[in-house]
């Protein structure tokens, strides 16, 4: 069973200011409003099947309030699918003639403006966090004309923040690149004019690995980096490709919105940030090594501090997010090492493009850190760098890190790995 | 037919040789020499219990097997032959 498409309905709502925003898909340009319009089931959860299809269904929930949870079908397998049927969700894929639902369990009447995000599921089981397309828009602010990149998978929280911006302000436009496109972004970006983009460090790091030239040609003015933690050298080794741009990076979840906005071009936020309460905005707080967030942009039916596992640290000033709170902290023979911290000294080397540092089993103390790496033999700016054997790379951590902290068993990949979150488990 | 009683190495055991092979490359990476003699103290070699832990790591990375830590009871170890032994002794576990 199908539903068809209507390319022309009548909109229940007026359309979003920024409905005359360019899109750029698969190479060719239109615009929100040229994109047709399906006739979703309401409440839907759609597996889109491209770019194309997802970019419709945000538009179609921007106009008439359809409740929708968005996705793809990788990110939803058939536990999940079956959760979303009992919940009352029509559950389709979304392509060029429409969706092909399957028919709720329990049918329910839709909560109108309702979206539906799933986490990304790095704790467990993916969960479904409500939000609007209000408490999904962060910026508010006229923002001078941008082409944004959207590298990121459909409905995720960090699509959404792309997808947001671009459908409520007039001058934000954006050029899509499907996942297979992924790998040659900068030759599309550069075609289209990108002069804004947002990815994660390891999406970033990729990109410096792969071709730091092709970056480089890209008109980069605006350069924004989140969803995992965020170091010093990843944003100095883009502030070497693009002396000019502003550096961004963002804390957000599903779960708290964005919270932290830095612009600074230093990893980490200033500490006096801590515990200052303004109204409208999110108050950050530390419990026990844990940042904890109180925000207006929570997700429904959460309210008050939220623990959000991640752990941070204090160093010089700076209150550094250094991973998740269960796999982030090691324990050598009973010294606490934060793998995250590790992490930046290993990405500070300038042969190193990409970190991992993980607890290994080991006898006497319990565990020891170890670590791979994938080696950039030139560095960002085209200087060799030389390349480092793991001699080196320990002594270069054993000159700035504790004894216990210093990996000594360090492996060597041969390639940054990356999900489709964009994300590497670090 | 070998004997049963007659205990053959297993294919990708390390060697006590092999083991003080990469004793050495511990200490090398630190600059530090190991000596010939297996009565040689730890303690004036600076090896320690980081050392210790990444040479056992060492030993599964070469064999491609774990190691059973928690097999042997606690003993001292204070010499050079110690660490040897000990190593050697845990493949078996």
């Amino acid at each position: 069973m199908t539903v068809a498409t209507s390319r022309h309905p009548t909109p229940a709502s007026p359309e979003p200011a920024g409905v005359d925003n360019r899109l750029v898909i698969g190479g060719a340009a239109v615009t929100w409003r040229s994109l047709p319009t399906p006739n979703l089931p309401d409440p839907a959860a759609v597996l889109a099947r491209s770019a194309v299809h997802a970019l419709t269904a945000a538009r179609q929930h921007a106009v008439h309030g359809t409740e929708l949870l968005l996705s793809t079908a990788g990110r939803v397998d058939a536990v999940l699918r079956t959760e979303l049927l009992e919940a009352g969700f029509t559950v389709g894929v979304l392509e060029d003639d429409g969706v092909h639902p399957s028919a709720p369990a329990r049918p329910r009447a839709a909560e109108p403006g309702r979206l539906w995000l799933l986490t990304s599921g790095s704790t467990g089981r993916p969960k479904r966090v409500g939000h609007t397309l209000d408490t999904l828009t962060t910026v508010r602010a006229d923002q001078p004309e941008r082409t944004w990149l959207c590298p990121y998978a459909p409905g995720t929280y960090a699509w959404w923040q792309v997808v947001t911006l671009s459908l409520t302000q007039p001058g934000q436009h954006l050029v899509v690149v499907e996942p297979d496109e992924l790998d040659d972004w900068p030759t599309v970006a550069a075609t289209h004019r990108v002069d804004a983009a947002s990815g994660t460090p390891t999406f970033w790091r990729r990109t410096l690995y792969r071709d730091a030239a092709a970056l480089a040609r890209v008109p980069l003015r605006q350069i924004t980096l989140g969803g995992e933690p965020v170091d010093q050298a990843i944003l100095d080794q883009l502030r070497e490709v693009f002396p000019t741009a502003r550096i961004s990076w963002i804390y957000a979840s599903s779960e708290v919105g964005a919270s932290i906005v830095v612009h600074d071009g230093r990893a980490g936020f200033p500490v006096d940030w801590l515990d200052r309460e303004t109204p409208g905005r999110p108050t950050l707080s530390v419990r026990d090594d844990e940042l904890v967030v109180t925000s207006p942009y929570h997700g429904a039916g959460l309210a008050g501090p939220i623990r959000t596992g991640d752990r941070v640290q204090v160093l010089d000033g700076r209150v550094l997010i250094t991973g998740r709170r269960d796999s982030d902290e090691i324990n050598v023979g009973g010294s606490k090492v934060s793998a995250g911290v590790v992490r930046g000294v290993l990405a500070g080397h300038p042969a190193v493009a990409w970190a991992r540092v993980t607890g290994r089993r080991a006898p006497v103390l319990g565990r020891m850190v170890v670590a791979e790496v994938v080696l950039a033999a030139v560095g960002p700016s085209g200087a060799d760098t030389g390349v480092p054997d793991e001699a080196a790379l320990v002594r270069w951590c054993a000159d700035r890190l504790p004894e216990h902290a210093v990996p000594r068993r360090i492996r060597v990949l041969t390639d940054i790995p990356v999900k489709e979150t964009l994300k590497s488990d670090v | 037919m070998h004997s049963l009683g007659c205990r053959l190495r297993r294919m990708n055991e390390l060697s006590r040789a092999q083991i003080r092979d990469l004793m050495a490359q511990v200490l090398k990476n630190q600059d530090k020499e190991l000596p010939a003699d297996d009565a040689a103290q730890l303690r004036e070699i600076g090896f320690r219990s980081l050392d210790f832990s990444e040479l056992a790591l060492r030993v599964e990375d070469e064999t491609g097997e774990e190691l059973n830590f928690d097999a042997p009871g606690l003993r001292r170890i204070a010499t050079v032959g110690d660490v040897l032994d000990f190593l050697v002794e845990l493949q078996h576990q």
